[in-house]
């Protein structure tokens, strides 16, 4: 009898050391149960909210699962560098499910992936039939410059501060790609803290927008109606995408599997001759992709990672990062005003961050909401656009030159 | 071939090493610069295929929009002939399109004899004007269109 109630309790004592629970309980444990918290605020946000619900959701699912102790879905100390590389065989010998699709990630196979569907949906007749926009997207990627700025001056290493700048460019592949290059594991900070500060201020742009826009603009600048564009031939269409494919990747060549991707499926949409292929890259294959985008980003945020002051200093600047990537949109957007002899609408300047179409559609209401005649969003979308492409060749800049 | 050489060449800043204000500085300028020059390059190649493509067409910048006079209502005149289809063309006298619109006509024809059903009233249908609204350049249906489809939040 007492050797069964000796069994029962060796059984459940061993049980209990190996549930999640126990170590949800043990040092350090209650680190987990916040960013388990934390990931029930993001799903609350993503749901009852809309925020940004396609990334958020996954990513926030990904924090959850990643946060489960004994779960073993990711390991953070299996993609330290070792000798400058990662050991990818230990990786698939030992690594769980989100760590198999994190491999995505650390490759950066997935950002320009997400790229060439975003490419197939992308109307870039604004920008061709108006270049002068592609000034004011070149503009607003100052807020990843004048980020990096104030990091390097905070003491974030060159990577750090490189990863954290590309939040003003408020593109969310485009700042996973350039993390995951940058941060090589190991420190404070991870693609996860990053692509959860892009995210979360993506979703808040039209708050963090429009006081910029109205406090930089006046009346008389934000009632300016533009001329109508011109009608883009389907040639120009063809020709553009295959033009700035050679030109970007001649002039930086690492922003050409970004800016390469997203010219090819735009290639693919305006070449009319490739159906089947459109509907695969814009639907099932971005799905699919942004379902492993998100969840192993997610994974990425362990406990430690987020519960420390630099955390908290990545979500400082990534708004510090969108405000000044708007502030020089509008800024330059008052240039052209002046120099075209007011013909020209600050307001499209703040579209010049990416967050397309979100940035071009506060540009349309907050210029209705001065005159609700003015029409503003086609003139928007050609800045929005550019600037998809402008963060893209700052982010090949950034590569270029941290190591 | 690279025209920015410096840019593929080794790294110039070490990723775990925090930065100088004369790296920092020069890194911000070299950035921008770049973005600012390659965008530029992008502006003109643009405006010289633009330019070569309108030249092609033939077609002036900007279409002039049609300027059009004030609404004509429809003559609520009664009359004894139900409004057919082929009585149009001759009771109106100057159909402003420069196409033919018979179609158009038709199913303005057919919609002004519905609303007259109701009460036994006949309408005669006298004529069919673009009408734009003053200072967009826009028909009324175009700027219904954009109005609900810019709509935001």
């Amino acid at each position: 009898m007492g050797g069964v109630l000796d069994f029962i309790t060796n059984t459940l004592g061993g049980l209990w050391s190996d549930s999640g629970l126990r170590s949800l309980f043990a040092d350090g444990g209650w680190k987990n149960l916040i960013m388990i918290l934390v990931s029930f605020v993001f799903m609350y946000l993503a749901i009852a909210k809309g925020f940004e619900p396609l990334l958020l959701l996954p990513i926030s699912f990904g924090m959850l699962l990643t946060n489960l102790p004994m779960a073993g879905l990711y390991h953070p100390d299996l993609w330290v560098l070792v000798d400058g590389h990662v050991n990818y065989g230990e990786v698939l010998k030992e690594g769980g499910l989100l760590d198999i699709l994190y491999l995505g990630v650390k490759l950066q196979l997935y950002p320009p992936l997400i790229f060439l569907g975003i490419g197939c949906m992308t109307d870039f007749s604004p920008l061709i039939a108006n270049p002068k926009s592609f000034l004011l997207g070149a503009a607003a990627q100052g807020g990843i410059f004048f980020t990096f700025i104030v990091a390097g001056l905070l003491g974030f290493t060159a990577a750090e501060a490189g990863s954290i700048a590309i939040i003003g460019g408020a593109d969310g592949p485009t700042a996973i790609y350039v993390s995951t290059r940058l941060l090589t594991g190991g420190g404070a900070i991870t693609t996860g803290n990053i692509a959860l500060a892009a995210y979360t201020y993506m979703a808040l742009v039209p708050i963090i927008q429009p006081p910029i826009m109205k406090a930089l603009t006046s009346k008389k600048e934000r009632s300016v109606k533009m001329e109508q564009l011109r009608t883009v031939s389907k040639t120009e269409k063809i020709i553009f995408p295959i033009a700035v494919t050679i030109i970007v990747s001649l002039l930086v060549p690492s922003a050409a599997p970004l800016v390469g991707m997203l010219m090819f499926g735009n290639l693919l949409k305006e070449s009319g001759v490739a159906a089947r292929l459109i509907d695969t890259a814009q639907n099932a294959l971005m799905n699919i992709i942004t379902i492993f985008l998100g969840i192993s980003v997610g994974a990425t945020t362990k406990a430690e990672q987020i519960i420390n002051l630099k955390f908290g200093g990545v979500m400082l600047l990534g708004v510090v990062a969108f405000s000044l990537g708007t502030a020089c949109g509008l800024i330059f957007g008052k240039i052209m005003y002046k120099v075209t002899r007011g013909k020209v609408n600050p307001l499209i300047g703040s579209a010049g961050v990416s967050a397309v179409p979100m940035a071009a559609r506060i540009a349309q209401k907050v210029g209705a909401e001065t005159d609700p005649t003015n029409f503003l969003l086609m003139h928007a979308m050609g800045p929005n656009v550019a600037g998809v492409i402008g963060s893209a060749v700052a982010a090949g800049v950034l590569l270029s030159v941290i190591g | 071939m690279t025209l920015f050489p410096v840019l593929t060449a080794d790294k110039v800043l070490r990723g775990s090493e925090k930065l100088s204000g004369t790296e920092i500085a020069s890194m911000t300028l070299i950035g921008l610069a770049v973005v600012f020059v390659a965008l530029l390059v992008l502006v003109i190649f643009l405006y010289a295929t633009g330019g070569i493509f309108k030249k092609q067409s033939g077609k002036p910048k900007k279409a002039a929009p049609q300027k059009a006079a004030a609404p004509k209502p429809a003559s609520p005149k009664a009359a004894p002939a139900a409004p057919k289809k082929e009585a149009s063309p001759s009771a109106s006298p100057a159909p402003a399109a420069d196409t033919d619109d018979s179609e158009v006509i038709a199913v303005i024809m057919a919609a002004i004899a519905a609303m007259g059903a109701a009460d036994g009233k006949k309408y005669r249908l006298r004529s069919v004007k673009q009408v734009t609204r003053g200072g967009s350049g826009r028909s009324v249906w175009a700027q219904a269109g954009i109005s609900d489809a810019t709509r935001p939040f």
